[in-house]
């Protein structure tokens, strides 16, 4: 690939037709961006769309698409404070209708399912496009556990990926999460997640999901779980707490608009040996932090988990939904150091992995089990409510 | 209202001591002195005290009445400017979140920062007026504010040992290291130890004997936490290093894996 000339920012953008779309795209490998341009070309006309990337580029190819660089921002597996700001700036300069934003590895996404998310937007049918991934049983699981279960049970929203990394935006979408991200980036933290399903659900902004396919997800360069599930998990915990007044209100639960999707695991069941040690050896040293937590109904159940055998070994929907609950509330409360709290929900989240592979070994499929979990936490979300309000009552 | 005392003290000095034997009159007579100059010294003291003990509190009670109204004004200010507003809107999301609105905060901080004006001005007009008004020493008020220095020094040699002993249970726990509560423990004791000694040696107590006693103590924990780990603990260690570095060669060579399972078993956290 010829690689010598920077990006054209093309000399004839001024008398081309405007652009109603601008696809943001993440930093990627250059033949993953070609093949993303391919989809992107098939799925759009070249004149109504507008490339900002963060790659350097040059290829006779697309010489029809008109491509500019986008201000580099780093973010490898999610977008961040930074991102959305910067697509918000140049949306509002390009004065174009729409924002699709595409993450690394987007390459795998296709033509019909980028369609899919931006003619929703295009035509005005919603402020907020999310793609719905079919990924197979054993990804996701911090999405599946705590994102997915939390963002639907507090912000009455069925979005399955509250935390995706392709979205696409309408302008007034756009904004409100450029507003967001601008607390952020002010105050020198460009690598904040921001949630753009609770500030849809926060502006009363209209958001739907596409099925896309499979996608290969693009994984944090830390691989450490303990570092990926504190920052993700405390960074969700903080916008819930910065919402409180907003989730506190009853809502009602959107229908579900979608099958359930099986994909089956064709690397068979993983070992869970590992995590149930894990969970076991935290039960005996961690009593003194969990006690600080939770209530001693959670701590006997924890108490008969970890005497379960492996085999058998599953954690309860409604136990995992309170454990969660209480984990938020400690959160806000500064009941420990936040830091710790995080750390210590760890090993309880890996009992939850091992209970849900421990359960779609046995025969459930992994989505039916993920929204029995949901369902747990809207049935306790009274619970959460009251705790949060009264935080001293419930302690039992 | 020193004569006054010395009037009602000296103006009758035998009727308290009347004799009822007179034989017995000059034993009276003497423990009769005696008293009657103890109740003389112990007055004299209290005098000259009262008026430095009058000028703390006052001070004390004048600035923190000080404090409370420029506090309430404070906060009137800053709730007419929307400071809470402002803050929030500027902070994002940070790791500190007070629970407290953060003009009542700045309100609260400058109230005691009054108060400790007062206090600091309080003991120096106690200072001041026990020096000029009696030759008797009194030790206590220096060790006193070596006391408030030593009960700080406490609370925060408590708290960060408690800090550092959880973060190394957690991080230990996490990463599977079988003594993570042993090590926790230890990290725990010497911290303690650590301030112990500071408090002791602030307090002037013990001398040489508290810092050689600290040096054995802490070199003794370090030993026993390195003996422990490397002899006791050797197989523990081992089997540690070599997961850790299995699970280093899996990610360089395969996909990434959070879990530390082999890469054909995918499991992915996010």
């Amino acid at each position: 690939m010829a690689t010598t000339d920077p990006i054209p920012v093309s000399a004839s953008v001024i008398e081309r037709p405007a652009a109603h779309l601008l696809v943001m795209v993440a930093a990627m490998p250059a033949d993953q961006f070609e093949r993303l341009l391919t989809n992107l070309t098939a799925a759009f006309p070249a004149e109504s769309m507008l490339v900002a990337t963060q790659n350097e580029f040059a290829s006779g190819a697309f010489s029809d698409l008109r491509i500019m660089l986008a201000p580099s921002t780093g973010a490898a597996w999610a977008s961040t404070a930074a991102d959305f700001l910067n697509a918000f700036e140049l949306a509002r300069e390009e004065n174009v209708r729409a924002v699709l934003m595409l993450g690394p590895g987007s390459d795998s996404l296709s033509a019909a399912a980028l369609r899919a998310l931006a003619g929703a937007v295009l035509s005005s049918l919603v402020d907020l496009a999310v793609p719905f991934y079919a990924l197979p049983p054993y990804a996701g699981l911090i999405n599946s556990a705590i994102l997915y279960p939390l963002t639907r049970a507090l912000f009455a929203s069925r979005i399955r990926f509250p935390q995706a990394i392709d979205l696409c935006l309408s302008m007034r979408m756009a904004e409100r999460l450029a507003g967001a991200a601008r607390r952020f980036t002010s105050s020198n933290q460009p690598d904040t997640l921001i949630w753009p399903v609770n500030e849809a659900v926060a502006a009363g902004y209209a958001m739907d999901e596409f099925d896309v396919g499979p996608r290969a997800l693009p994984q944090p360069a830390d691989v450490d779980v303990n570092a990926i599930l504190s920052l993700v998990t405390g960074s969700l915990f903080a916008d819930v707490e910065s919402k409180a007044a907003l989730w506190q209100r009853p809502r009602r639960l959107p229908p579900p608009r979608r099958p359930l999707h099986d994909l089956s695991n064709a690397d068979g069941t993983p070992d869970i040996a590992r995590m149930i040690e894990s969970f076991r050896f935290a039960y005996s040293n961690l009593q003194e932090i969990w006690s600080l937590v939770l209530p001693p109904n959670s701590l006997l159940g924890l108490k008969r988990l970890s005497v379960t055998d492996a085999a058998l070994f599953r954690m309860p929907d409604p136990l995992w939904a309170r454990i969660l609950f209480d984990f938020l509330i400690a959160y806000r409360l500064r009941t420990i150091n936040r830091g710790h709290l995080l750390g210590a929900l760890i090993p309880l989240y890996l009992g939850w992995v091992a209970g849900h592979i421990n359960i779609t070994a046995a025969g459930m499929s992994s989505e039916r089990h993920i929204e029995a979990v949901a369902a747990a936490f809207e049935a306790d979300k009274p619970y959460m409510v009251s705790r949060w309000r009264w935080p001293d009552r419930f302690k039992s | 209202m020193l004569s006054m005392f010395l009037f009602l003290l000296q103006s009758n000095p035998y009727a308290v001591s009347q004799p009822m034997y007179t034989d017995n009159a000059s034993v009276w007579r003497h423990m009769s002195d005696a008293l009657h100059q103890s109740v003389y010294r112990v007055l004299t003291l209290l005098i000259a005290v009262l008026p430095g003990i009058l000028a703390f509190f006052l001070a004390l009670v004048v600035f923190s009445l000080i404090g409370v109204i420029i506090s309430a004004v404070l906060r009137s200010i800053l709730v007419f400017v929307k400071f809470d507003n402002r803050i929030t809107r500027f902070r994002g999301n940070t790791e500190w979140t007070p629970s407290a609105p953060p003009s009542a905060l700045v309100a609260r901080v400058c109230f005691w920062v009054w108060v400790l004006i007062g206090l600091i001005i309080g003991v120096a007009a106690f200072d001041a007026s026990y020096a000029a008004g009696t030759p008797l020493p009194i030790s206590l008020l220096p060790y006193l504010t070596h006391t408030v220095g030593a009960i700080l020094l406490l609370i925060a040699g408590t708290l960060i040992a408690r800090f550092l002993a959880r973060s190394v249970l957690i991080g230990g726990v996490n990463a599977q290291l079988q003594y993570a509560r042993f090590l926790s423990l230890g990290v725990k004791w010497l911290v303690l130890v650590l301030t112990a000694a500071m408090v002791l040696d602030h307090l002037e107590i013990g001398g040489n004997i508290v810092e050689l006693a600290f040096g054995i103590l802490f070199g003794g924990i370090v030993l026993a936490l390195a003996l422990a780990i490397g002899l006791g603990s050797r197989d523990l260690v081992s089997r540690s290093l070599e997961s850790h570095v299995e699970r280093a060669g899996e990610r360089n060579a395969g996909p990434p894996n959070a879990s530390g399972q082999s890469p054909s078993e995918s499991i992915r956290h996010f």
